[in-house]
């Protein structure tokens, strides 16, 4: 009897079934290797960016974006100006939240945006300040950051004038989406 | 006519190759590798202890010594910290030697050395130390940061942030 001419069982070979293996199998490397990867940390420039404004001739506002997954001591909060005639009145800092850390008792934290107001001690109209910023912080995937120092230089509006343009210490490199 | 061209240029070709592992191998010998360098300068590192004598990594040489960064200020290293305790209690009689590198100011690093009674010696190295931490590849310079050496000196494993005991254990245990 002659058997019709028909496949004994195995599927007949698409075109495209070899590329499409070699997409699937490139999509499991990348995955793969994106759960075994080490975590990716941010510099502390990054994770906790310095930028700040003058409001008017005698008044700053200095503030800390601080990335997602990190966050700041309210404690090491530092900031410096020069010319230090013009020193800062000590800065009003908001209040942190609170947690009660295991090997440091009773800590202020900050995440997201940090605002500082900082009073001068004398105008300076017109003139040019430097303004430095310490902060200390950590990540929550177990890494903590040195005190780091960030500074900005602000040229100050003229007396009745202001506030003046946001200067970031670090601004952010311009990519296709910005 | 063509045979003596072809002859030429394989000559040529040759010699190319020639100069260019004469280059490779006489640079290679004057240009050590990056993780030579690093390797050299944390065995050769000295610091003073905690009670301010001065000490050098490869006083330790011939063990499996695992060098930890580490600062008061940081609440994941004082974390870890009783891990690498323990780890020395169990195998420091097969060659295991944890040394801390406080990046700290002395005293403060002295205070919580006695206050948690380390069981294993620590250099006070300031923020200097931060800086050879980042030859070692901690180039975001944060702690914790641990170099696990192994008996010849060598650099066997770098971790950045806190050190899993069980990814210690089984790291440790393959050096021993």
């Amino acid at each position: 009897m002659a058997s019709p001419a028909t496949s004994t069982g195995s599927t007949p070979k698409r075109p495209h079934a070899d590329w499409r293996a070699f997409v699937a199998a490139g999509c499991f490397l990348a995955a793969a290797s994106a759960v075994g990867a080490d975590p990716k940390l941010l510099p502390p420039e990054q994770a906790f960016r310095f930028s700040a404004r003058a409001l008017d001739d005698r008044t700053v506002e200095a503030r800390f974006a601080v990335e997602d997954g990190y966050y700041l001591y309210r404690d090491k909060l530092k900031f410096a100006v020069e010319p230090t005639v013009v020193a800062i009145a000590p800065p009003d800092l908001p209040a942190g939240k609170v947690k009660e850390d295991p090997f440091f008792g009773r800590v202020e934290t900050y995440r997201g945006d940090v605002v500082v107001r900082l009073p001068l001690a004398k105008a300076v109209a017109g003139q040019s300040i430097v303004l430095a910023a310490d902060s200390q912080g950590c990540a929550d995937l177990g890494v903590c950051y040195p005190v780091n120092r960030q500074q900005v230089t602000l040229a100050m509006p003229a007396a009745g004038k202001g506030p003046g343009p946001v200067v970031e210490a670090y601004p952010r490199k311009k990519n296709w989406f910005n | 006519m063509a045979s003596t061209l072809i002859r030429r240029i394989g000559i040529a070709g040759l010699a190319i190759v020639a100069l260019g592992a004469g280059l490779y191998f006489g640079m290679r010998d004057q240009v050590p590798a990056p993780e030579l360098v690093a390797a050299a300068a944390i065995n050769g590192l000295a610091l003073p202890d905690a009670d301010g004598k001065e000490r050098r990594i490869d006083e330790w040489r011939g063990k499996v010594v695992v060098i930890n960064f580490w600062a008061t200020w940081c609440a994941p290293c004082r974390e870890e910290m009783p891990e690498f305790m323990k780890a020395q209690r169990e195998f420091g009689s097969k060659g295991l030697q944890f040394v801390g590198i406080a990046v700290d100011q002395p005293d403060k690093a002295k205070q919580y050395v006695a206050e948690i009674e380390l069981n294993y010696p620590t250099l006070v190295g300031g923020f200097g130390a931060m800086e050879l931490s980042k030859t070692l590849g901690n180039t975001l310079m944060a702690l914790p940061f641990t170099v696990v050496l192994d008996r010849k000196g060598a650099v066997a494993h770098t971790q950045l942030g806190v050190f899993k005991p069980d990814k210690l254990d089984a790291i440790v245990k393959q050096l021993l």
